[in-house]
């Protein structure tokens, strides 16, 4: 994950969002977690960006969407116990969160808020489309 | 103008990044909060280190708490200045803010026509506290610049 191709994805969020009527925050971290990107549209609420952030992270470091990591556990109760453990405050389950790969490699992660969790899922599904589509990463790639 | 719009933030952040990367030679994390503290918009600069990120948000948000740039805050805040200015203070400001308060310099407030605090700026990751090659010279680039557009 690079500064440049982040901001290229929160523009391509934006736009999406602002189809949608619903004001979000976008976050992109890297492949560790760290934050490279945040951005908070007007309208969106002051939770929406921490949440924003907490749900990359959640996709970065569990490299799985975040609605997927409460199947970490015990299968009888999926994820429990896991949201109070206090390792990290960053732990979501909430959906929005999801791993951008690029072939084999996980590059980082993205995650959005400020719809249902549902919309907030379908957004950051359109931006991973789109990246695929129209071949994103390969404009952003460092050479060598 | 009452708040900052994400529009704003993005001109600022955006001249703040120039000034990093064209003047300082660092790469920085730059981050613009709103009158109430709460974050904007954060940029990492390829290289910028990992913290920075918190870093320069703690320092845009103490910016906005205090009404003053976090260099300002430094020198009030320094417990060498026992019996004036802050220094009293300064022991005791250690740990507040839930872990918040950041009074190393490169923390801006931003102000409206009226000269009511509307948001602030912050940067981390020159290692250097003053001069043109500082993190405060990278958030003033970042405050220039939102200014520049008002006239």
């Amino acid at each position: 994950m690079n500064l440049e191709l982040a901001k290229r994805l929160l523009k391509i969020g934006a736009a999406e969002a602002k189809n949608m009527g619903k004001p979000c925050s976008i976050a992109l971290v890297d492949e560790n977690g760290w934050l490279v990107a945040l951005h908070r549209m007007d309208g969106a609420t002051i939770p929406t960006a921490e949440i924003a952030r907490d749900k990359a992270w959640t996709a970065a470091v569990f490299r799985r969407p975040s609605s997927e990591v409460s199947a970490y556990g015990d299968p009888r109760a999926p994820g429990f116990g896991l949201n109070a453990q206090n390792w990290n405050d960053r732990l979501t389950t909430i959906p929005g969160g999801f791993p951008i790969w690029d072939g084999d490699l996980m590059i980082g992660a993205i995650g959005a808020c400020g719809a249902t969790p549902e919309e907030d899922v379908f957004l950051c599904q359109e931006i991973i489309e789109k990246i695929f589509r129209d071949k994103i990463i390969l404009e952003f790639k460092e050479v060598g | 103008m009452n708040q900052l719009t994400l529009e704003q933030a993005l001109k600022m952040i955006e001249a703040a990044e120039r000034w990093a990367r064209d003047i300082t030679g660092s790469p920085c994390s730059i981050a613009v909060v709103d009158k109430a503290g709460a974050v904007i918009a954060v940029h990492r600069m390829d290289g910028a280190g990992m913290a920075t990120t918190d870093i320069a948000i703690e320092k845009a948000w103490t910016s906005v708490v205090f009404k003053m740039p976090t260099l300002m805050g430094s020198r009030w805040l320094d417990p060498r200045n026992i019996g004036k200015l802050l220094g009293d203070h300064a022991m005791g400001m250690i740990g507040r803010g839930k872990g918040r308060l950041c009074f190393i310099p490169g923390g801006i407030p931003v102000t409206n026509e009226e000269n009511k605090v509307i948001g602030a700026i912050g940067c981390s990751g020159v290692p250097s506290g003053v001069g043109d090659i500082s993190d405060t010279s990278v958030s003033q680039a970042g405050v220039t610049a939102l200014y520049d557009e008002r006239k």
